[in-house]
């Protein structure tokens, strides 16, 4: 054993969590796993007992040698109980190690489970804000890949330790009450051991840092050799980029090689102090010396033959239990900063959006993700039920933002955004997304059926409804040229073009049935060739309804009843098509830009 | 095992795994003989006359001694190997990589290949420092052991061997039944991270329809399902593992109980008896051992496996002899037919001239291999049958290097590297002047990007450029392809809307980059389609039109219709009453 084990590669990536808000002492495992306590504890009792029975075997084998080497000669009816006390223990053990197994497995399946679903819970309930570009990878790790660390802490290590130190403390007790002498000395291997293994991870932490770093380098390298490939290719770096790579990978190697050697003494000795022919060889010589000097008699010396390795075989597992404890701590505590992310408050007595619920005023309104920037300043819009709105402006200007305060995707840091006269704070999140709908620029499809798709918001929705929805987004006779048509699976049998999958979210949409619509960037096509398709189904959805459409295309919005123009957080000008030329400013020289660039 | 070792490792390294096994099945050796040795220094030292022992005692050192010091060497051996390894196999993967078509690399491709790289190797050299030394104990130490029992008395011998094939199969089937669980699990697994992903990706939508965790099915039948298998996990995986503990099991109690009835009977002296015992127990231990170390050498073993499918993909083919660069610059593709896999083809018996100095818009509905004509001629693959010409060579008889310092690709995913705006720039051309870098830069209007960054034109852009809006990326790696002042382009126009000034520079840039060149565009902008010197529309693999864009208008046929329908769509407005 050396210092590879440490290796374990599921390194912890840059933690950007964000902290736990002041804890009051670092969260641990102990909370994630009440709920399976009892069937834990059940199960290590009966590890615990198993380890027992794993040495009485060998006691048995000792009292048979008593029996047999009895001085009035062999004792055959003692002989005989030891031997099948022996089977049984055996058997007993069996028996109880897969009850323990069994017991761990199933508590861990359910915690699993359980623990997947609150994650779940919880992260349909964090501000919106919170899901970046990179969040669905920190989900992943921690919903999957952590869940699946405890798996082996809880199943497996827990049972593990358990063994591990019932084991030879029971041999321990038996070989003092048979020579407390000779048990002190089969302890001295473990002394060496320990003092060996103590210098073997001497510096670890530090090493380990230096460890991952090192293979980070490596990583990176291998990202930017196969992300930028056609790039390599296309400039005629490959000769460098590869350079580049095979350094990282050679001075991984040295790293490692210096690494690794630099504990290969120290854990080999701790592995030869600790191995069967050591533990053997001093149980022998000593006992050698007991019998030659009258010390002890010869039939004492075999319980320490037959358990000696026992005591120090077992300690090299707890070391590198050790590393799995660690490597599970760390899991929770990923975890835990997951559930710790402050969700957005819930009313405590909702209240249902006002009678024209249609009506949407944002009144000064402000906005800020971290804290510290505005995003959005001092913002005041409404929006009136059958009219157009358009959020125009430069990326980065804020549109995107403020369409989403609407649906509360995240809460205002000044003023309110009222729907139909309410707060929409005040309102129960199940109300508020029968009022809002929201069409995004990436039709957000779900692996699952067409028809499940379009009645994401409806799920009680009936076929006919269904296929209206599509009729009217211009979508169902593509669907029905599908190998199952409405039952055809996203990404499997039905694989849409952008156009395509643009026109079932707005089926999605029309089906929804919401009176207050945000359209945001939906008329910026993924694919240009269905453009007027996507189009006439928009078209149909905004009949009737509270439309705020952000648009890069000034010419799609220009009949709208209002537009706004967004500056660095600010609504710069607002109008119609009309009045916003006449005032010759941000939006006339937008509109000039864009009737030169013909788009 | 050893076959798929080599297709990995290659024979050399293939070789030295050789040796670095037969240091440790020699300690292995050494630890049984150890072993061995107590039956005589037991039956001794439980014999008449105990002093007896000594001998043995000095035998059992020296045995001690000698397997400690080719354990030592061993270790230092297989850590050895296992650091060359490591650096053996990223290198392997990484000239394997680079000789590879890029077509090969897409989507999940990628990220698989990264983690391979850097976990995976990680593993095997794991395996290689952590599992041989415990693996040969297991199965080495335990036949030495019988051997010798052979020694001491046949008959309990013969009882430990009954129970071995029963342990053998037992060991087997075990493994047969975890190999069914762990792929059932890591089905389930893989299932529930997709549904995390995608309830995390797709949180803005399910949440604006109303849809939270309780009420999102997929999500939770995935979660059911993965502890539906986990269960089943320990339904069928449970008899394999207690089946196989109770076979070894039996080989002891064969013994025991055998041993017992010849040592009452006093065929048997009772201390020849407890040595042989105590021996037994030395032959089980490692054997229960085995089977913890399945686990770790399942990983291995796939992590080897997946090695082995990057490994096995074939190589772009390069010409045995560097041929003359190509004078002209013109591209043609003759008769060329190409699929992405064997059941469609996506060109068939496609046609294409492009002249040099000229632009060609390529035009067509979705999924009409319009992409295809512009990676087929950078070579991402080779074509399936036809001929691909750049300056009238055939593509594949140009090096990679050769063909690509022809080219210059604007593709719709922008790649830049960790690293400043400047490097990212220079990228096209690694001698070129901090002057010539600028220049292209302004060209492509990258010099307001950099007006607006702290760092100016050594602002780091992350990595794959992620510090920078789509149109920022886009320019810079206009300028990038600006400043290798390749003589043909290729370019694939995006189509997703820019607001309107990183539009306006992207078209300044654009129009920088393909003056005076040759140049094969993939359209969505009607100016674009308008101003190219010839257009071609491709539908179902072919090119079913081509010309200019009056001749084509005239012609009154599918370009025509395609034509109407974007001027219409372009005076599309949104209007609540509509």
């Amino acid at each position: 054993m050396t210092g590879a084990a440490l290796a374990d590669t599921r390194e912890g990536t840059p933690d950007t969590l964000p902290a736990p808000e002041t804890p009051a002492k670092p969260p641990g495992l102990g909370e994630l796993i009440t709920p399976i306590r009892g069937r834990l504890t059940a199960a290590i009792l009966a590890q615990a007992a198993a380890a027992v029975c794993s040495m009485i075997p060998f006691i048995a084998v000792a009292e048979l040698a008593r029996a047999l080497l009895a001085p009035g000669g062999p004792d055959e009816g003692r002989a005989w109980a030891a031997a099948w006390t022996a089977v049984g223990a055996l058997v007993a053990r069996l028996v109880l190690y897969a009850a323990a197994g069994i017991l761990t497995h199933h508590a861990d399946a359910d915690f699993q489970l359980d623990l997947r679903r609150r994650l779940a819970r919880h992260l349909g309930r964090v501000p919106l804000g919170w899901f970046t570009d990179n969040s669905s990878g920190e989900v992943k790790k921690a919903a999957a890949d952590d869940i699946s660390t405890l798996h082996h802490l809880v199943a497996h290590t827990a049972l593990e330790v358990t063994a591990a130190l019932v084991a030879p403390l029971t041999a321990l007790v038996y070989l003092l009450a048979v020579d407390w002498r000779l048990a002190l000395v089969a302890l001295l291997p473990l002394v060496i051991g320990a003092y060996f293994l103590k210098q073997a991870m001497s510096g670890g932490e530090e090493v380990t840092a230096r460890f991952f770093g090192s293979m980070g380098a490596v990583n990176s390298a291998v990202v930017e050799l196969v992300h930028g490939i056609s790039v390599i290719k296309a400039y005629g770096r490959t000769s460098r980029a590869h350079r580049a790579y095979d350094d990282a990978a050679d001075s991984f190697s040295v790293f490692f090689r210096d690494w690794i050697m630099s504990t290969t003494r120290a854990s080999t000795s701790a592995a030869l102090a600790l191995s069967g022919p050591a533990a053997l060889l001093l149980a022998t010589a000593t006992g050698t010396l007991f019998v030659t000097q009258g010390w002890a008699d010869a039939v004492d010396l075999v319980p320490f033959v037959l358990l000696g390795p026992a005591i120090t075989g077992s300690v090299m597992g707890l070391a590198q239990s050790g590393h799995a404890v660690q490597g599970g701590l760390q899991s929770a505590r990923q975890i835990h900063a997951l559930l710790a992310v402050p969700p957005l408050p819930e009313a405590t007595e909702p209240t249902a959006p006002g009678e024209d619920g249609g009506r949407v005023e944002l009144e000064g309104l402000s906005f800020s993700y971290d804290g510290v920037t505005e995003v959005l300043r001092d913002i005041d819009l409404t929006l009136r039920p059958g009219t157009v709105t358009a959020l125009v402006g430069a990326s980065g200007s804020g549109k995107s933002t403020l369409a989403r305060l609407v649906p509360r995707f995240w809460d205002t840091t000044a003023g309110t955004v009222r729907i139909g006269g309410t707060d929409v704070r005040d309102i129960a999140p199940a109300d508020l997304y029968r009022q809002v709908s929201f069409v995004f620029q990436d039709p957000h499809l779900l692996r699952t059926t067409v028809r499940d798709n379009i009645r994401l918001g409806r799920p009680d929705a009936d076929d006919t409804a269904v296929e209206r929805a599509a009729h009217a987004a211009h979508i169902h006779e593509r669907i029905t040229a599908l190998p199952r048509g409405y039952d055809s699976v996203i990404g499997e049998d039905a694989v849409l073009s952008g156009g395509e999958s643009q026109r079932l979210s707005v089926a999605r949409a029309l089906l929804a049935d919401a009176p207050v619509l945000v359209l945001d960037e939906a008329t910026s096509f993924a694919d240009p060739e269905s453009e007027a398709a996507v189009q006439q189904a928009l078209s149909a959805l905004a009949a009737g309804r509270t439309l705020l459409v952000i648009a890069h295309r000034l010419a799609t919005v220009r009949d709208a009843d209002h537009i706004a123009v967004l500056d660095g957080g600010r609504i710069a000008e607002q109008g119609t098509h009309d009045e916003l030329l006449t005032l010759d400013g941000r939006y006339a020289r937008m509109w000039a830009l864009q009737k030169k660039g013909g788009a | 095992m050893t076959a798929l070792l080599i297709r990995v490792l290659g024979r050399e390294q293939t070789d030295r795994l050789r040796r670095v096994l037969l240091w440790a099945a020699l300690a292995a050796v050494l630890q049984g003989v150890a072993y061995a040795l107590l039956v005589p220094l037991l039956t001794r030292l439980l014999g008449n006359d105990p002093a007896d022992a000594w001998p043995w005692v000095g035998a059992l050192a020296m045995a001690t001694a000698v397997y400690g010091a080719v354990a030592f060497a061993a270790t230092v051996r297989g850590n050895r190997f296992s650091a060359e390894l490591g650096r053996h196999l990223h290198r392997r993967i990484g000239d394997h990589v680079v000789a590879l078509p890029l077509g090969w690399f897409g989507g999940e491709r990628t990220g698989a290949l990264g983690q391979l790289a850097g976990q995976g190797v990680v593993q095997v050299m794991n395996a290689a420092a952590n599992l041989l030394r415990p693996l040969c104990n297991a199965f080495v130490t335990p036949a030495v052991v019988v051997l010798a029992m052979f020694a001491f008395d046949w008959r309990l011998a013969l009882a430990m061997l009954v129970a071995a094939p029963v342990a053998a199969g037992a060991y087997r089937w075990s493994g047969r039944l975890i190999g069914r669980v762990d792929r059932q699990s890591h089905a389930a697994s893989v299932e529930t991270a997709d549904r995390l992903v995608e309830f995390a990706r797709h949180q803005p939508a399910l949440r604006a329809f109303g849809r939270t965790a309780e009420d999102h099915e997929l999500l939770d039948a995935a979660l059911r399902e993965q502890r539906a298998k986990a269960r089943a996990a320990v339904r069928i995986g449970v008899p394999g593992i207690a089946g196989f503990a109770l076979a070894v099991q039996l080989c002891f109690t064969c013994v025991l109980i055998l041993g017992t009835v010849l040592a009452v009977d006093g065929s048997v002296g009772a201390g020849e008896l407890i040595a042989v015992l105590v021996l037994a127990v030395r032959f089980v231990e490692p054997m229960g051992a085995a089977a913890e170390l399945g686990g770790s050498l399942r990983i291995a073993r796939g992590t080897l496996e997946r090695l082995e499918g990057v490994l096995a993909s074939d190589p772009l083919p390069q010409p045995a002899i560097e041929g003359p660069l190509p004078e002209t610059y013109g591209v043609e593709l003759d008769g060329v037919s190409f699929g992405y896999d064997d059941e469609r083809m996506v060109l068939d018996g496609f046609d294409l001239c492009v002249p040099a100095g000229h632009t060609v818009a390529l035009v067509g509905p979705s999924g009409s291999g319009k992409t295809t004509v512009t990676r087929l001629i950078a070579r991402f693959w080779d074509v399936g049958a036809g001929t691909v010409r750049v300056g009238g060579t055939d593509v594949r008889d140009l090096t990679t290097e050769q063909l690509m310092s022809r080219l210059a690709m604007v593709f719709q995913d922008v790649y830049l590297f960790e690293g400043s705006i400047e490097d990212n720039i220079r990228a096209g051309r690694e001698d070129a002047t901090d002057e010539e870098v600028r220049a292209a830069g302004r060209l492509a209007r990258v010099d307001e990007i950099a007006e607006r960054l702290p760092d100016g034109w050594a602002a780091r852009v992350g990595e794959g450029g992620t510090a920078l809006s789509g149109g920022e990326r886009q320019r810079i790696s206009i300028a990038r392809a600006l400043l290798k002042q390749s003589p043909v382009v290729l370019l694939d126009e995006a189509t997703s809307a820019l607001d309107a000034e990183n539009e306006a520079a992207v078209q300044q840039a654009l129009a920088a980059l393909t003056a005076d060149r040759t140049v094969l565009v993939v359209a969505h902008r009607l100016d674009t389609i308008r101003g190219a010197d010839l257009i071609a529309f491709l539908d179902g693999g072919r090119v079913v039109e081509q010309g200019t864009h009056e001749e084509l208008l005239a012609l009154g046929g599918r370009y025509q219709e395609f034509w109407r329908e974007r001027e219409g769509a372009r005076g599309w407005r949104l209007a609540a009453r509509s």
